[in-house]
């Protein structure tokens, strides 16, 4: 159990957390109606806000909040722009998605390639008796903790509280909600805040724990496979810590391969993300014949005065 | 809500005027011109100096324009091509794959010779046609054979063309004579002639006749009046027994030669060869310039020139001002921001309502007494 598959089996869990965050995310969106194709872009200014933190001398916890505050700040944008206004979701996504991208590197120009102190495991101690492998799976930081948990509070929050099902009635059937007496767009308007919070932590969680340093563009399609992750997990965020751990051992077992000093092709390894979440949704495709878990109003922008 | 004495109601308008249109087209380009000027000021640039870089340099002399023209091509070219799978509601985002499988096509006809030397261009033209078109029309037929969401694989596919191309420059096609990660440049018959004492090329012509033909294609072909059909309810058309599928894979095959064809004019017209550079940055420039065209092939020709002339002053204040380089895509973004967020008064009227104060229980009172 040791060398390669261990060291494999140990690196998954903070491979698998930034997907994990962002897949929870997008589906507390998404179950409201809304299409966050924005992620890639929300998640890169959470990841630069926390390391321009770091770097300005603040602790890492206050670096965590910056981040979700930068984070909180463009997903309002979004918000304003698919919510109130009622912009087409795909396009508002997208220009999040591109402002996002283009003002993290602006931002973070004159602190890119600068190494910052990580976020470290809580609990050294705690587990030593185990082998190494072990070790490095159990043995983590708060925030990739955190991601794990975070799954079933929103799954219990969702499925099980009032306010879960209100959430969902709106994504499912937004005129039947406003008939219902539910308040459609603060109700999305909240989903969308509370989703972008969550993306801002995978990206924090990015920088913080996993590269510990900000290069422009280093999301590099990690939001968009987050988008793919919550259909393959049918918007259920149990079944989405299966999909991120699929693909944090898909793209934890890249550095290993490149380090172990076989002779691989390097670009041709790294195809292995993209090449999967194609696969993923492909696969998802065919299983969604018989029955689809979409939000029936998902990407639907919903107004009172507009026939339907 | 209820606590506020106003309510601001939307509602959808049924016919535009078109002065509105206009005004706030050209209301919502000011007001994002005026947002990256604050920017721009934000980051140090002198605002004396933007009126210069921006009119001045960009189209008042020779080396300006010849930049902004040369970069127009190939934005011409990607942006048509997400403009084209617009007009059927099919989302390109992969224009930059399709650009490296166009590149890659044509770089592949000049490394292994094939063909004699005065066929050597068509079959390059050919090859890049094929790669882009083989690489958009991947995601046509996930998506309608397998639903797969075209957002997201053609977004994917980018960088599965991208780490192809990087794969090919370290390892087989790295140019021999010396280790960069750039193919041996291509011989003078496999490159598009320049204008004589011009960077431009005649890669100029591709862009035009693409134009050409699109604009014909949407506005007087067939082809153009199905896929208009499509646009506006796929169910509709298909009951009507417009072959939505095909009409579908068809569009993106063209979308993505169009798009194969810009790689091919920026391998074969300005660096004649294959570099590590070819295909970067186009994903959102070309999204934003389809849109701010309208989808309409003219539009799409004008807007692109006009973002080209972004670029080649964002080039100039880089090099001034160290701006970043993400920058010039910071200020496409909050022009198509504040474009989209204008035409919020296209599509609906807003009013704003006094709320009435509730009726506290006197009518039922009165009923029943």
């Amino acid at each position: 159990m040791s060398g390669f598959l261990g060291d494999w089996i140990g690196a998954i869990p903070v491979f698998a957390a930034p997907y994990l965050l962002a897949t929870t995310g997008l589906i507390i969106n998404e179950r409201a109606g809304v299409l966050n194709l924005g992620a890639e872009g929300i998640m890169s200014m959470g990841a630069v806000a926390s390391v321009v933190a770091t770097l300005s001398g603040l602790g890492l916890p206050m670096a965590i909040l910056i981040g979700c505050l930068a984070a909180l700040g463009m997903t309002i944008l979004f918000a304003l722009l698919t919510v109130v206004l009622r912009l087409e979701q795909v396009l508002s996504g997208l220009v999040i998605f591109a402002f996002g991208v283009g003002l993290s590197g602006v931002i973070g120009d004159s602190y890119a390639n600068q190494p910052i102190k990580a976020l470290g495991p809580v609990f050294p101690s705690l587990f030593a008796g185990l082998p190494r492998w072990a070790q490095h799976l159990l043995d983590q930081d708060p925030l990739t903790y955190f991601a794990f948990i975070l799954p079933f509070i929103v799954w219990w929050v969702l499925e099980k509280t009032d306010l879960g099902l209100r959430l969902r009635s709106v994504g499912e059937n937004a005129p039947a909600s406003d008939a219902a007496g539910i308040n459609v767009m603060a109700m999305r308007f909240g989903a969308v805040l509370v989703g972008g919070i969550v993306l801002g932590l995978a990206g924090t969680h990015l920088t913080l724990v996993g590269s510990q340093v900000w290069v422009t563009g280093m999301v590099s399609g990690r939001g968009w496979i987050a988008v793919a992750l919550v259909t393959f997990a049918r918007w259920n965020t149990i079944r989405a810590i299966g999909a991120a751990v699929l693909f944090g051992a898909v793209q934890a077992v890249i550095p290993l391969v490149l380090s172990s000093g076989a002779h691989v092709p390097i670009y041709l390894i790294q195809m292995l993300p993209y090449l999967a979440t194609i696969a993923v949704l492909a696969a998802s495709g065919l299983g969604r014949r018989r029955f689809s878990a979409q939000p029936e109003d998902l990407a639907r922008p919903f107004l009172r005065e507009e026939r339907r | 809500m209820s606590a506020l004495p106003y309510r601001l109601v939307l509602s959808p308008r049924l016919a535009v005027p078109r002065w509105l249109t206009a005004t706030t087209l050209i209301g919502g380009i000011l007001f994002g011109v005026l947002c990256c000027a604050i920017l721009l000021i934000a980051f140090g640039v002198p605002a004396s100096d933007l009126g210069n870089e921006f009119v001045l340099y960009v189209f008042g002399n020779k080396a300006g324009l010849d930049q902004t023209f040369t970069r127009a091509i190939s934005l011409v070219l990607v942006s048509m091509s997400v403009a084209l799978c617009l007009r059927i509601r099919f989302w390109n985002i992969g224009v930059e794959g399709q650009l490296w499988m166009g590149a890659m096509g044509a770089t592949a006809i000049s490394f292994y010779h094939i063909g004699p030397w005065f066929l050597r261009m068509p079959l390059m033209i050919l090859a890049a046609i094929i790669g882009g078109g083989l690489w958009c029309g991947i995601a046509a037929i996930a998506k309608l054979k397998l639903r797969a969401d075209e957002v997201i694989t053609t977004l994917l596919l980018n960088y599965v063309a991208y780490l192809l191309a990087q794969d090919l420059l370290y390892g087989a096609w790295r140019n021999p004579s010396d280790s960069f990660p750039v193919t041996p440049t291509f011989k003078p018959y496999e490159q598009l002639p320049n204008f004589p004492g011009w960077h431009l090329h005649y890669g100029v012509f591709i862009a035009l006749i693409v134009t050409v033909f699109c604009w014909w294609l949407c506005r007087y072909s067939r082809f153009g009046l199905l896929s208009k059909a499509v646009a506006e309810n796929r169910t509709a058309s298909s009951a009507l027994g417009i072959p939505v599928a095909r009409i579908t894979l068809m569009t993106a095959c063209l979308a993505g030669a169009v798009s194969g064809l810009a790689g091919f004019s920026i391998t074969a017209g300005e660096e004649h060869r294959l570099t590590q550079f070819v295909g970067n940055d186009y994903i959102f420039p070309s999204i934003a310039i389809a849109y701010l065209g309208r989808a309409n092939p003219l539009g799409v020709f004008v807007a692109a020139v006009a973002v080209a002339g972004l670029y080649t002053a964002g080039d100039s204040l880089k090099a001034f001002y160290q701006l970043p380089n993400t920058m010039v895509v910071t200020m496409e973004a909050f022009l198509l921001l504040t474009v989209a967020a204008f035409d919020v008064f296209v599509r609906y009227r807003i009013t704003l309502h006094k709320v009435q104060p509730k009726a506290v229980a006197a009518p039922s009172g009165e009923r029943a007494a």
